[in-house]
């Protein structure tokens, strides 16, 4: 895991130096939605959920192919999150979540474009208590999602996207306490920012 | 009509990501659990059902504990133990400062006689100290007066070997009861088996406390 996590960051850092001038980067903010983290059942069924959460991502990426880019895009999201039981929500604290891809993208139509990717997620508990008792989680993750630009400066687009991804979570504590398997985890995010460099 | 490059690799991956993303995780069983609730009788051949848990309007419950034989590590211990046994904050508790204003009252020393209006929970039997959880609950109320009053009793000098594990244990065990483990497991394996040998919550104690605390208690507390 450690391998491929210093792989994410040694590889964009090797792709800048290769080729400066054809970068190309971008900042956006927005929201992110997420499915149920966990399902239990105690009595009576349980669902741990992350609240909508504000969204950072950042991101760059390189010609590859005259029709094709290979990027590098981070996502940081921050948000509560909590359980819901027989219509109750009680509050479980705040999460953080921290998501790195490798992708593919390439023209879909005019300024549309869509991008491909897979890389990890990592949930950071606000505090190690309840599922995230022994620490929180690093799981694989894919996603898929489209760009809209739009030329507003010389050298800067406004840029709007949606970004779906999925990855299966679980923790250390849920394990220990006896939880099999894993949950399918599906985000979407709408996010607004600016685009620059080459393109 | 042509598609554009990149649409069949869009529908692609979409298609795939939902298709894997329909397995839960599966939930374990936690059929090993034990009675918690305290059977009391109610008149010939009858018997009422005691039950109770801190409800999440109440939490933090509010401890206060006496500065002697290291009970405030122990108290301390004993909660962090407890909180620990619960994945969705079911429980939280502090120790206060102020013995006025607390839910639970940990003391050193014997267990107060009980009297008309006290339930006794029996005392851990560890041979090095004894420990005792009383809950004051008037005839015919189904509402228990608060604080809980929890005592920790060394039988030998406090320096000698073992009284100070002992009374660590048979905190965690009488704080078990203050949560609302009204009962002792059968297992020795379990904190609350009623000469507890193990230093902190077993799965089965676990699997019992989130059993009492997503179960409509019989009892409720009154404010302080």
């Amino acid at each position: 895991m450690r391998f491929v996590l210093a792989l994410f960051f040694v590889l964009p850092c090797v792709g800048v130096s290769a080729a400066p001038a054809q970068v190309d980067y971008y900042a956006r903010i927005g929201l992110s939605a997420t499915t149920k983290l966990v399902q239990d059942r105690i009595i009576q069924d349980i669902e741990v959920r992350q609240n909508l959460a504000p969204t950072l991502v950042v991101g760059a990426s390189l010609p590859i192919a005259a029709l094709y880019r290979a990027g590098l895009e981070g996502t940081v999201t921050t948000a509560g999150f909590h359980s819901t039981e027989a219509g109750t929500d009680t509050d479980l604290g705040n999460l953080r979540t921290g998501s790195i891809t490798l992708g593919l993208g390439g023209p879909i139509w005019h300024t549309l474009g869509w991008r491909a990717g897979a890389g990890l997620i990592t949930y950071w508990p606000g505090d190690q208590s309840g599922i995230f008792l022994r620490g929180g989680s690093t799981r694989f993750l894919a996603g898929v999602g489209v760009d809209y630009r739009h030329k507003v400066m010389p050298h800067w687009d406004f840029m709007a996207s949606l970004r779906y991804d999925f990855h299966r979570f679980t923790t250390d504590e849920l394990v220990a306490r006896g939880f099999s398997g894993s949950q399918g985890v599906q985000r979407v995010s709408a996010t607004l920012g600016l685009a620059g460099g080459s393109r | 009509m042509k598609l554009p490059t990149g649409v069949p690799i869009l529908l692609l991956l979409a298609g795939a990501f939902a298709g894997l993303s329909c397995a839960d995780i599966a939930s374990p069983s936690r059929s090993q659990v034990y009675e918690w609730r305290r059977i009391v009788p109610s008149g010939p051949g009858t018997a009422d059902t005691l039950s109770f848990h801190w409800p999440r309007s109440r939490l933090p419950v509010r401890v206060w504990v006496e500065d002697a034989l290291n009970l405030p590590a122990h108290v301390r211990d004993g909660i962090d133990q407890w909180k620990a046994a619960f994945l969705y904050r079911e429980f939280d508790a502090v120790v206060v400062a102020d013995s006025s204003t607390a839910d639970v009252v940990v003391r050193a020393g014997t267990a107060l006689k009980g009297g008309f209006s006290i339930i006794r929970l029996g005392s851990a039997l560890a041979p090095e100290c004894e420990g005792g959880t009383d809950f004051d609950l008037p005839g015919g109320s189904r509402v228990l007066v608060p604080p809980i009053r929890v005592f920790v009793n060394p039988r030998f000098d406090p320096a000698s070997p073992g009284v100070d594990e002992c009374m660590a244990l048979t905190t965690t065990h009488e704080l078990g009861h203050a949560i609302g483990i009204f009962a002792h497991s059968p297992d020795e394996g379990d904190i609350m088996f009623s000469d507890p040998i193990v230093p902190e919550p077993s799965a089965r104690d676990r699997a019992t406390a989130e059993r009492a605390y997503h179960t409509e208690p019989t009892l409720t507390i009154g404010s302080r």
